[in-house]
């Protein structure tokens, strides 16, 4: 177990820069979720964290002592790979017992070792099988076994889940996020699914082009995104986006008014409002109608598409109990205090 | 669809009304007929070549040829095998009578030596040929190092001179190294035939490996050489058997670089001896062909020994799927 700490971590390749000085501590014991858009420089974090990869400049901490060029077999971390990367040649059993025979385990306390990981993952069935001759989430399973049957620094995981179907995928989480609490010990975790990343962080960081967009608690991502990429990124559906500008306190676009008392006022700005983020409506809240254009029940929920004021085209969640038919107006209420707006030229969050 | 049923011609009055079986028969007779034709391409040769050793000279060259020994004899091997023993002298030198196969071409006990000779060579360079390439196989397929892809193309650059070109800068360094005429001058000068297109081979192979697996051995505690070890070596069986197979058969074969490197049975390969006895004044050829048996032997044992590796599949299971 450790804390991991990244100073000014950068990897270049040739003229790409996949990483570009990357600060990022990883408390001991925490759950931090890489979460970002396919090469956003997320997985190369993780290769650089195994020692898969060398570091063009910067430095990279365990618990205080520099391992930047300590080869990935002496920094003690165990990593689970989105292809489960299981050895094919041998069984399950040696699979979960490799990096313990590399550590010339004593073999009593290899079988004890491995027995104990496999009935924790409930794959103690399954010992002698060949990985062929498994499930996708067999497979995953018996690769968390080689991960937690010996005592890691750290658990490096790469996409885990993203060969799984659906519910296999919901199953799979709630294990791991279990193991977490059990084994209390450092994770990194690499996806692109926000869903993961909300359900299973301690903390995020959501990257693109090699930079860290953002890093907070998967509420604070979700509530106060830094910038228009993290709040589109995460949601779903996704966050409306509406463009305007401040005038009179109040955020103006055409027809459309929206009080934003503390912006200044000019500002080119965007504005986000999340679908969920609209109620019946009431004497404390603004009112916002429209014409329903497409309705999306969920089962749980449901979700319109409302052609708006000023030309907008808006996915808004029905309040709960509401009957909505295609071709109908609809009229809700939005809490100004929960609108986000974002600088149209920086991108950046203002209110 | 087997074969029986297709020759069951129809009727000459029905073909048109189940048209599908004419064309269907007409296309297993050609296959049929072409695959013979093949095979006796391949095998004839060598079923001659086996054929006429266990005749004797005047039945193998009879006209018309006896395609099988009308009276099958080991004469010619038992030949082979007594070379060493005869005395030559100046009375006996014209022994035997080619036309009874008892004949002997001079040096015909310099065979089994050679016959040694190739053996230990091939051996030596199949070994030393894996475990060369293999490491810089791995190297330049899994390490990302500076000057990775110059290194290969540098490696398949050599492959790319004839070796006849090469015979005369490598006799002069072999002779400089003081090496002619040894077994060491051979085994040295086939690496550097085989290990260059060894190296290929492995590459491609490797790079067919998963680079996940090579991930999680070394997170897993192996260095370089453990993830050698235990990932690429098991995986790549198929491949590893055919580098091995192809460096023996080079070796086995090759007669340039052996004819102007070696000069006696001290270090002289097979076929340089079987090639001195067709040059002789008088030709024995049921004995060549004798001696031609016994040269296909070890490489036939070697394709029949390692068949069953060469299944590829072996990597089934190792990610998603």
């Amino acid at each position: 177990m450790a804390t991991i700490v990244c100073e000014a971590l950068t990897k270049r390749y040739g003229a790409v820069t996949a990483l570009d000085a990357l600060d990022l501590t990883i408390a001991h014991g925490e759950f931090m979720v890489l979460l970002g858009p396919s090469g956003c420089g997320k997985t190369t974090t993780l290769n650089l964290i195994a020692g898969l990869e060398e570091a063009s400049e910067g430095r990279l901490l365990f618990d205080g002592r520099d391992v930047t060029w300590l080869p990935p077999h002496r920094r003690e971390v165990a990593m689970v790979f989105q292809s489960y990367a299981l050895y094919p040649n041998k069984t399950v059993f040696e699979n979960i017992a490799f990096p313990l025979r590399l550590r010339r385990t004593p073999r009593a306390g290899i079988e004890r070792a491995v027995r104990a990981a496999a009935e924790q993952l409930e794959i103690a069935h399954l010992l002698d099988r060949r990985p062929h001759q498994l499930s996708g989430g067999q497979r995953q399973r018996v690769a968390l076994g080689r991960a937690i049957v010996r005592n890691p620094a750290a658990f490096l995981m790469d996409e885990p889940l993203s060969n799984l179907d659906a519910a296999l995928r919901l199953s799979m989480r709630s294990l791991i996020k279990r193991l977490h609490h059990q084994l209390r010990a450092t994770f990194v975790y690499v996806t692109h699914d926000q869903a993961e990343a909300m359900t299973l962080a301690d903390r995020i960081a959501v990257m693109r082009g090699g930079l860290i967009q953002q890093l907070d608690t998967p509420e604070g991502i979700y509530e106060r995104p830094a910038n228009l990429f993290v709040a589109g990124f995460l949601g779903s559906p996704p966050i409306n986006l509406i463009e305007g500008r401040i005038e009179d306190g109040a955020f103006r676009r055409a027809e459309l008014r929206l009080p934003a008392p503390r912006a200044e006022p000019g500002r080119e700005v965007v504005l986000g409002l999340r679908p969920e983020d609209v109620e019946a409506p009431a004497p404390h809240l603004v009112p916002l109608a429209g014409r329903v254009e497409l309705v999306s029940p969920l089962g749980s929920d449901t979700y319109a598409e409302v052609s708006g004021p000023a030309g907008t085209s808006l996915t808004l969640r029905v309040p709960k109990g509401w009957r909505v038919r295609e071709g109908e107006g609809i009229e809700v209420g939005v809490d100004p205090a929960r609108l986000h707006l974002f600088d149209r030229a920086t991108e950046r969050r203002i209110a | 669809m087997s074969g029986a049923e297709d020759r069951r011609a129809p009727p000459p009055g029905r073909a048109a009304a189940r048209r599908p079986v004419a064309p269907r028969l007409g296309r297993g007779l050609l296959l049929a007929a072409f695959s013979l034709l093949f095979v006796l391409y391949v095998a004839g040769p060598v079923a001659w070549l086996v054929s006429s050793s266990l005749q004797t000279e005047a039945q193998a060259t009879a006209v018309p040829p006896n395609w099988l020994p009308p009276e099958p004899t080991l004469a010619n091997f038992e030949a082979i095998f007594r070379a060493g023993e005869r005395v030559v002298t100046y009375e006996t030198r014209r022994q035997g009578d080619p036309a009874t196969g008892g004949f002997l071409p001079t040096g015909a006990q310099n065979l089994l030596p050679s016959l040694r000779n190739s053996l230990v060579v091939g051996l030596w360079v199949a070994a030393l040929n894996l475990l060369l390439s293999l490491t810089a196989a791995y190297a330049i397929a899994v390490i990302d190092f500076r000057g990775r892809r110059a290194t290969l193309y540098t490696v398949l650059a050599t492959r790319v001179i004839p070796d006849i070109a090469l015979v005369v800068p490598l006799f002069l360094v072999i002779r400089a190294l003081g090496l002619i005429n040894s077994l060491a001058a051979l085994v040295v000068t086939y690496l550097a035939v085989t290990v260059p297109f060894t190296i290929f081979i492995l590459i491609s192979y490797f790079e067919g490996i998963p680079r996940d697996l090579y991930r999680a051995a070394r997170v897993d505690g192996c260095g370089h050489w453990g993830a050698l070890r235990q990932v690429y070596l098991p995986l790549s069986l198929p491949a590893l058997v055919a580098a091995l197979t192809f460096a023996f058969l080079t070796s086995w074969n090759e007669f340039v670089f052996a004819l102007v490197l070696t000069q006696n049975v001290e270090a002289q390969t097979l076929p340089i001896v079987i090639s001195g006895f067709v040059m002789d004044f008088t030709t024995s050829f049921s004995f060549v062909n004798a001696a031609g048996v016994i040269a296909i032997v070890p490489p036939v044992l070697l394709a029949v020994l390692f068949q069953r590796y060469i299944v590829s599949g072996l990597t089934a299971g190792a990610v998603k799927g």
